[in-house]
C-alpha cells in the first residue's frame, strides 16, 4: 500500500513513458444495439397508440377541436346572426328529415281547432296532422303537428340542423362557437393554474422547513372553502366576462397541482444525483427546473388533462346559475342555461349541448386514463 | 391516539378560523347593499348601516364580528333572506334536508359503487366489466346538473314515475324518501362511478400479487382471498378520494336542491351570495368548511380501522 | 384482532352518526315542529296521516317564486308576506268579491263596519276657497274578534300595533305605508322623524272597542279602506312583538320564524317549512269564516318556472302564471285569461355619461327611442305582450269615476296617434330607423363628433331576466345597422345588487338600463306613473330633468279632484315626456293567468286593484 501522507518516491514520478506498453491493442466496446433507444416518452407513446380506447378519445376531441374551429364558418350562419321569424325551431337535417328524425316538424299543444283554416297563423302546408282533438271549456281544441319551418315561414331551402335559439340564431353554429369559447376557458384556467402549481409547489417542496408549513397551511386554508362557492364569489366581485371566469376558477384550481408537485420534490430532493449536481455547484432555480421538475412531468401531464373536463365543468356550472360570459358571446354553459328555461317546450335546445359536453368530457377523461397508464414507469415495457 | 386526535382537532380549529377571516374579507370586498326599498330614507339607511359597522374599515368590521364570535358565539343576524334572525336559527333549519341529501347520496354511492367495481374486477374483459366500465365512465362525466335536469325531464313530466319536487311536509319519511330519490341519483351517480373506477383499477393490480397467490395456496376460495385480502388492500385509495367525494356532492347539490326545491343549504347559499346577506354567507361558508374538514379528519382517523399496518400519530 | 377492528368501525360509524345526530337535535330545539295553535285547530285533519285526503277536504294549492323572508310586515319590504298575512292574519277591513262576480267591496274585519266621517276641518287655499283640511274618521271593533292564541284584540292593539309601525327608534322600513300611502294620516310622518309626540297624531282611542283616525284632506272611503287593508297596516300581537325586543328598542325579532308570529285571521298557520311549502288551517271561529271555502290552503314555494309548468299540468297546482317561455302553449288554451298590468317595460338613459360623448343630448334619447322595434320585441323577447311608445300605463285611470282607461280616452289616444305618426310604416309604436339615424346625426353635430366616432352604449341589467336578455342581444344587432356602426351595444350583467345600488355613483358605468318600475296609484291618478322622474323623488333611476315637465306634472297633481282637467293635463305631460324623452318605454306588460279546472274563481273577470280574489274561490269536483 502506498502511503499517502508521504510524498512518492522520486524515482517512480521520474519513470519514462516508453517503459508503458499496451497489454491489448484493440479498443474495447460493448456490443452494439440493434435497435434504436427508446425513451420514456417514446416509450410512453407507443403504449399510447397501442390503446384503442385513448386513440378513439383522441380522436374524438380533435375531432371536437377541429369542428369549433371550422363549423362556425361553413354553416352559412353568424353565431350572432338573428332572425326573429325563425325563432325555436326544431332541428332539420337534409337526407334525416326524409326518414322521419329531425324533419323540422312539431307538435303544437292546446290549439282551436276552428283557428286552424286561418291561413294568417297557420299558412298553406304548415299543417300536417291533428294529433289529439278535445274539448276544454266548450270550445273544440287539437294538439297539431305542423312544419315549423311553412308555419314560421321560413323558406323551405334553409336547414338548421340543431334548429335554432329564442332569437332565431342558428344553434349549430353557436354550439361549436360555444365549444371553441369553452375549450378556450378550459385550456387557458388549466395552464394557469398547471404554472402556479407548479411554482407553488416547487418552492414549497425544495425549500421545505418553514417556507414548506406556511405554504402549505395557506393553500390547506383556501382549500378548506368549497371550490365552487369560492368561484362563484370571485364571478360576483369581477363580473361577468371570459377573463374574470378563468381567474374566478384560478382561486383555488391551483392547489392540487401543488400539492403533487410539493409531494414529488419531497421524493426527488434527497436524491444523489441532486446532491451531486448541489456539490457542483448548480444554482437553485437549475435545480428546481431543470433536475427535479422533469421527474414530475408525467403525473403533471395526466393531472392538467384531467383538469380539463373538470374546468369545462365549472364553466358551465356557473353559466348555469347565472354567472356565464356576457351575451352574446356563447359558450355549452351559456347554451345549457338557455335551454333549461324551455326544457318543456323544446328539449332539443337542452338535448345537443347536453350531449356535446357529455361526450367531451367522456372523451377527455377516458383520455387522460390512456395517458395516465402510459405515463405510468411500473408498466414501462409492457405491451 | 387520543393525544393525536386533539391534535388534529386543535389544527381544525386553527384552520377553521383563518377560513372565517378569508372568507369574512373576501365577502366584505364585494359590493352589496342591504337595502332592496329604493324608498328607504337615506338617513334611515345611514343608521342601520352604523348599526351593522357597514361604515367601518373592513379590518375594524372584522375586529366586530370576530369579538362578536368569540365572546358570545354570535354570528350576527341575517340581514336579507330571514331579516332580523339569528343566522345560526336560519342554518339550523337548512341543516337536516342537506345533510340527508348529501350523506344518502354518499352512503349510497359507496356499496353501489363497492359492487360495481368488485364484480367489474372479478369479471375483467367480459360483457359484464365493459358494460360497468362504459357507464362509469359516462357517470364521471356527465354534470349531476345535467343528469338532474335530464331525470327531471324524462321521469317526472314524460313518465310521471317520480314527483317532481322534493316534498318536505309529507308525515311520512318513505314518501319524502321516494320524492328525494331523483336528487340523490343525480348526486350520487358520480360518487358511484369513481369508487367503482377506483376500485376496479386496485383490485385487478391486488388480484395478479403474489399475495393473493399465497392466500388461494391456503386454500382459500377464489371470493374468500378477494374478499378478505384483495379488498382490504383496495380500500385505502378509495378512502382517500372520500373527501373529493363529499366536497364534489355539495358543490353539487348547490343547484341540485334548486332544482328539486330541497330547502336545504345549497340554494340558501346562492342566494344569500346572491342577495349580499354577509353574515349568512359566511355562516354558511363556515359549515361548508367544517364539514369538508370534519371528513378529512374522520378519513384519517378511519386509516388505522380498514388497514391496521397504518399507525396513526406515530413519529416519522 | 377481529374484535378491535370491529369496535373501530362501529366507533367510525358512531362518529358519522352523532354528527348526523347532532344536527337533527339542533334542528329540534331551534324549531318544534308545530305551533301552539294547533290545540285550537278543529279535529278536521285525519289523524292517520298515512292515508291520502279523500274525505273531501278542500284544499287549494297555489305557489310563491321565492319565500316570505319574514312575517313581520312592519319591516318586511318583501311582497311575498303579503300571502301568509292575508290568510291568517285579519286586518279593519277586508276587500271581497260581489256575488254577482262583477266587482269588489269592503266589509268590516277587525272593525263592525266600514268607518263614517264624524268631523272635518275646514281651512282656506291661497286663492282663499273653502278646503277641507282633516277629515276624522271613526269605527267600532268587533268585540268577539281575539287572536289565535285566545288573547282578546281591542282598540289598544291596533294603537299598539300602529305605534310600532312608525316608532322613531324602531325605524321599521314600511312605516310610511301607514303615514302615508293612499291616504295620510295628520302628523305620522312628523312622529316618524321624532318631531312631535304620539299624542299629535291622529290615530286615537275612543273606548275599548272604537277608535278615531284623523287624515289629511278628504280621501274617498275606499282610498281610505284600501289604505289598511295593505299588507304593512295589519296588527301585531303585542307580548309577541315586545318579547322580541332588544334592550335599546331598536330591533323585534317578531315574525322571524313561525314561534314569534302570531296571527288573528281565517286560517290558522299550521306549518312551514322554508323553500317548500307553507299551509293554512280553516279557523272556524273566525267571524268572517263563512265567506272563506277552502279547508286548507298549500302555498309552495318553487322558483323553477318548468317545475311549476309541470305541477300544474299534472293538477298540483291550481294556478299558473305562464312567462315569456311557457305562454306559446296556452296562448290558445280556453282556460286562460290575460289583463293589462300597471307595467310599462322601459329603458332608462343615463344622461350624464362622461365617456359617452353625446349623452347630454336630447337627439341622442330620441334616436334611440326611434331605434326600438317595438313590435317585434313584443312578440318574441317578451312573449305576447303588447309594444308601448307610451309611458301612461293601460291600467291607468281604470278606478276613475268613470272606468275608462286613460288610454282609451281622446287624450290618450291623441298621444298614441301622435306616436303612430313618427313611425316608419308598418309600425305605429315609434319605430322609425331613418328617423333615429337622423336623431343620431343631429347629436353628433351638437356635441360637435365626427360621425366616424364610433360609440359603444353599456347596456346593464340584472343576469336573471330572459326577456330583457333577449332584447339586449336583439337591440345589439340592431343599433349597428340602424346607426351605420355609429353606435353599437355592450351588454353587462350584474347580479347580487340592485339595480338602484348597481348605478349609484357608477355615472359611467352604464348607458342604458332596464326597469319595470310601476306606480299602482296611476290605476286612479294617470300622471302619477311618472312620479319616479320627478328631481324630487329621492332614489330616481334615472338623471335628466326637466323644469317644464315637473311644472306640468305639478298642475296635473292640483288638479286631482277635476278628473277631466287633470287627464287632459297628463296628455300634455306625456307629450312633454316624449319631446324629451325621460325615458324609453318598449313594452307595455300583459299579465297572463291559468287556472286548474277544480277551481271556482269568485269573479268574472280580473278586477283592478282586486285581482282574481283566489283565496275566496272553491274547489269543485275533483
Amino acid at each position: 500500500m502506498i502511503d499517502l501522507k508521504k510524498p512518492l518516491p522520486q524515482e517512480l514520478i521520474d519513470l519514462p513513458e516508453s517503459d508503458f506498453q499496451m497489454v491489448q491493442s484493440e479498443e474495447i466496446h460493448d456490443e452494439k444495439f440493434q435497435t434504436k433507444p427508446i425513451g420514456f416518452f417514446k416509450d410512453a407513446m407507443i403504449r399510447l397508440s397501442k390503446s384503442a380506447v385513448a386513440v378513439t378519445s383522441f380522436t374524438i376531441i380533435v375531432l371536437i377541436i377541429l369542428s369549433s374551429l371550422i363549423v362556425p364558418n361553413i354553416t352559412g350562419y353568424g353565431y350572432r346572426q338573428q332572425n326573429i321569424a325563425a325563432k325555436d325551431l326544431p332541428p332539420r337535417i337534409p337526407l334525416l328529415e326524409d326518414i322521419g328524425i329531425a324533419d323540422g316538424t312539431r307538435v303544437l299543444k292546446n290549439r282551436k281547432k276552428e283557428a286552424l283554416s286561418d291561413t294568417s297563423r297557420y299558412p298553406e302546408g304548415s299543417v300536417l296532422e291533428i294529433v289529439r282533438e278535445f274539448e276544454a271549456k266548450g270550445v273544440a281544441m287539437v294538439d297539431v303537428k305542423v312544419d315549423a319551418y311553412v308555419y314560421a315561414g321560413v323558406p323551405t331551402d334553409e336547414y338548421h340542423w340543431f334548429g335554432t335559439d329564442y332569437l332565431g340564431r342558428d344553434l349549430c353554429t353557436r354550439l361549436f362557437k360555444g365549444a371553441r369559447v369553452s375549450l378556450i376557458i378550459a385550456f387557458v384556467s388549466v395552464v394557469t393554474n398547471v404554472i402556479i402549481g407548479v411554482i407553488y409547489g416547487a418552492i414549497s417542496g425544495y425549500y421545505g422547513g418553514k417556507v414548506d408549513i406556511v405554504m402549505t397551511h395557506f393553500a390547506e386554508v383556501l382549500d378548506g372553502l368549497p371550490y365552487v362557492v369560492v368561484t362563484i364569489l370571485f364571478m360576483l366581485l369581477l363580473g361577468a366576462g371570459i377573463t374574470s371566469l378563468i381567474l374566478a376558477m384560478c382561486v383555488t384550481g391551483w392547489i392540487g397541482t401543488s400539492r403533487l408537485i410539493r409531494a414529488q420534490f419531497f421524493r426527488f430532493k434527497e436524491r444523489e444525483y441532486v446532491l451531486a449536481a448541489r456539490t457542483l455547484g448548480v444554482g437553485d432555480i437549475a435545480l428546481i427546473f431543470r433536475h427535479i421538475l422533469p421527474n414530475c412531468v408525467g403525473p403533471l401531464i395526466t393531472r392538467a388533462m384531467i383538469a380539463i373536463p373538470g374546468a369545462i365543468f365549472s364553466e358551465s356550472f356557473l353559466a348555469y346559475i347565472g354567472l356565464g360570459i356576457a351575451p352574446p358571446e356563447p359558450s355549452i354553459g351559456i347554451l345549457l342555461s338557455d335551454g333549461q328555461n324551455v326544457l318543456l317546450q323544446y328539449p332539443y335546445q337542452t338535448f345537443f349541448p347536453a350531449v356535446l359536453i357529455s361526450v367531451l368530457m367522456i372523451a377527455f377523461n377516458m383520455f387522460a386514463n390512456g395517458l395516465r397508464d402510459a405515463l405510468d414507469p411500473t408498466k414501462r415495457g409492457e405491451e | 391516539m387520543f393525544k393525536y386526535i386533539l391534535e388534529r382537532f386543535g389544527a381544525m380549529l386553527l384552520t377553521l378560523f383563518l377560513v372565517m377571516v378569508l372568507s369574512f374579507m373576501i365577502i366584505r370586498l364585494m359590493p352589496m347593499n342591504i337595502f332592496e326599498n329604493p324608498e328607504t330614507p337615506p338617513e334611515v339607511q345611514k343608521k342601520l348601516e352604523d348599526e351593522l359597522h357597514l361604515n367601518d374599515p373592513i379590518p375594524v368590521q372584522l375586529f366586530y364580528f370576530l369579538k362578536n364570535v368569540i365572546t358570545d358565539l354570535n354570528f350576527g343576524t341575517s340581514v336579507k333572506i330571514r331579516p332580523g334572525a339569528d343566522v345560526f336559527s336560519v342554518i339550523a333549519d337548512r341543516i337536516p334536508p342537506t345533510v340527508m341529501l348529501n350523506l344518502l347520496s354518499l352512503f349510497i354511492s359507496i356499496p353501489l359503487g363497492l359492487i360495481c367495481g368488485t364484480v367489474a374486477a372479478l369479471k375483467r374483459n367480459t360483457w359484464v366489466d365493459n358494460l360497468i366500465s362504459f357507464l362509469i365512465v359516462i357517470f364521471i362525466s356527465v354534470p349531476s346538473f345535467v343528469f338532474a335536469s335530464l331525470m327531471q325531464y324524462s321521469l317526472t313530466y314524460i313518465w310521471p314515475i317520480f314527483p317532481t319536487l322534493y316534498d318536505a311536509t309529507s308525515p311520512q319519511l318513505s314518501i319524502r324518501l321516494w320524492s328525494m330519490v331523483l336528487p340523490i341519483l343525480a348526486l350520487a351517480l358520480g360518487p358511484i362511478a369513481t369508487i367503482g373506477r377506483y376500485l376496479r383499477g386496485e383490485l385487478i393490480e391486488n388480484l395478479s400479487s403474489e399475495y393473493l397467490l399465497l392466500a388461494r395456496t391456503k386454500g382459500l376460495t377464489r371470493a374468500q382471498a378477494t374478499v378478505r385480502h384483495a379488498f382490504r388492500n383496495s380500500l385505502i385509495p378509495i378512502s382517500n378520494t372520500l373527501i373529493s367525494l363529499l366536497t364534489g356532492i355539495m358543490g353539487g347539490s348547490l343547484v341540485i336542491e334548486k332544482m328539486f326545491a330541497v330547502p336545504g343549504m345549497g340554494g340558501q347559499l346562492v342566494d344569500a351570495i346572491k342577495a349580499g346577506d354577509h353574515f349568512l354567507t359566511v355562516a354558511l361558508l363556515l359549515f361548508y368548511s367544517a364539514t369538508s374538514l370534519v371528513t378529512i379528519l374522520i378519513v384519517d382517523l378511519s386509516y388505522g380501522i380498514i388497514d391496521p399496518r397504518i399507525r396513526v400519530g406515530g413519529t416519522k | 384482532m377481529k374484535k378491535s377492528r370491529l369496535f373501530a368501525l362501529l366507533l367510525a360509524a358512531a362518529l358519522v352518526l352523532s354528527m348526523l345526530a347532532g344536527c337533527g337535535n339542533n334542528n329540534n330545539t331551534t324549531t318544534p315542529p308545530a305551533d301552539d295553535q294547533s290545540n285550537t285547530t278543529p279535529d278536521n285533519t285525519p289523524t292517520t296521516p298515512d292515508e291520502p285526503v279523500t274525505t273531501g277536504e278542500k284544499v287549494y294549492r297555489t305557489y310563491l317564486a321565492s319565500e316570505c323572508s319574514m312575517l313581520n310586515a312592519h319591516d318586511n319590504v318583501d311582497t311575498n308576506v303579503s300571502t301568509p298575512y292575508s290568510y291568517t292574519n285579519s286586518t279593519l277591513w277586508r276587500a271581497v268579491p260581489n256575488d254577482d262576480g262583477k266587482g269588489y267591496h269592503y266589509v268590516g274585519d277587525l272593525a263592525t263596519d266600514l268607518p263614517v266621517i264624524v268631523d272635518q276641518t275646514k281651512g282656506t287655499d291661497e286663492e282663499g276657497n273653502e278646503v277641507v283640511e282633516t277629515t276624522t274618521w271613526e269605527f267600532k271593533i268587533r268585540e268577539e274578534a281575539k287572536w289565535h292564541n285566545g288573547d282578546p284584540i281591542n282598540a289598544d292593539t291596533l294603537v299598539y300595533s300602529y305605534k310600532m309601525q312608525i316608532d322613531p327608534v324602531l325605524v321599521n322600513k314600511m312605516a310610511n305605508f301607514l303615514y302615508d300611502y293612499s291616504i295620510t294620516i295628520v302628523n305620522g310622518e312628523a312622529y316618524f322623524n321624532g318631531e312631535c309626540d304620539w299624542e299629535d297624531v291622529g290615530i286615537k282611542k275612543i273606548d275599548d272597542y272604537t277608535m278615531q283616525i284623523i287624515t289629511v284632506g278628504e280621501p274617498t272611503l275606499n282610498d281610505f279602506c284600501s289604505h289598511f287593508t295593505d299588507r304593512s297596516c295589519y296588527p301585531v300581537h303585542e307580548a309577541t312583538y315586545e318579547a322580541g325586543m332588544n334592550a335599546d328598542r331598536t330591533e323585534t325579532t317578531f315574525g322571524t320564524d313561525l314561534d314569534s308570529y302570531v296571527g288573528c285571521g281565517p286560517y290558522f298557520f299550521d306549518s312551514w317549512t322554508r323553500d317548500s311549502v307553507q299551509v293554512y288551517k280553516k279557523n272556524p271561529d273566525h267571524w268572517l269564516a263563512d265567506l272563506f271555502n277552502y279547508d286548507t290552503v298549500e302555498v309552495y314555494i318553487i322558483p323553477e318556472m318548468n317545475a311549476r309548468v309541470q305541477m300544474f299540468e299534472s293538477g298540483k297546482l291550481d294556478d299558473l302564471i305562464p312567462d315569456s317561455n311557457t305562454i306559446e302553449t296556452y296562448i290558445d288554451d280556453p282556460r286562460m285569461v290575460s289583463y293589462a298590468s300597471t307595467t310599462i317595460e322601459h329603458i332608462d338613459i343615463n344622461c350624464l355619461n362622461t365617456n359617452n360623448p353625446i349623452s347630454t343630448s336630447v337627439n341622442y334619447r330620441k334616436a334611440i327611442y326611434h331605434a326600438i322595434d317595438r313590435e317585434t320585441l313584443a312578440a318574441s323577447a317578451f312573449g305576447y305582450m303588447e309594444p308601448a311608445g307610451h309611458y301612461v300605463n293601460g291600467m291607468a285611470g281604470i278606478l276613475s269615476e268613470s272606468g275608462i282607461p286613460y288610454r282609451e280616452t281622446k287624450y290618450g289616444k291623441a298621444t298614441t296617434d301622435l306616436i303612430a305618426s313618427w313611425s316608419a310604416e308598418g309600425h305605429t309604436t315609434g319605430y322609425n330607423p331613418e328617423l333615429a339615424l337622423e336623431y343620431l346625426k343631429k347629436a353628433y353635430d351638437e356635441c360637435n363628433v365626427s360621425y366616424d366616432t364610433k360609440i359603444e352604449l353599456i347596456m346593464a341589467f340584472d343576469a336573471s331576466s330572459s326577456s330583457w336578455k333577449a332584447c339586449g342581444e336583439f337591440l345589439q344587432q340592431e343599433f349597428p345597422k340602424i346607426f351605420n356602426d355609429m353606435l353599437s351595444i355592450k351588454i353587462v350583467n350584474y347580479s347580487g345588487i340592485s339595480t338602484t345600488e348597481f348605478k349609484k355613483g357608477n355615472e359611467t358605468g352604464w348607458d342604458l338600463s332596464p326597469n319595470d318600475w310601476s306606480r299602482g296609484v296611476s290605476r286612479n291618478y294617470p300622471h302619477t306613473c311618472f312620479y319616479y322622474y320627478l328631481s324630487t323623488y329621492s332614489s330616481h333611476p334615472n338623471n335628466y330633468f326637466s323644469p317644464a315637465f315637473e311644472e306640468q306634472y305639478a298642475v296635473c297633481e292640483s288638479l286631482r279632484n277635476d278628473y277631466e282637467a287633470m287627464i287632459a293635463a297628463t296628455q300634455v305631460l306625456e307629450e312633454l315626456y316624449l319631446a324629451e324623452v325621460i325615458q324609453c318605454p318598449v313594452i307595455q306588460d300583459v299579465n297572463y293567468q291559468m287556472f286548474s279546472d277544480r277551481l271556482e274563481v269568485p269573479v268574472d273577470n280580473y278586477i283592478p286593484g282586486f285581482g282574481w280574489g283566489t283565496m275566496y274561490g272553491d274547489i269543485i269536483g275533483e
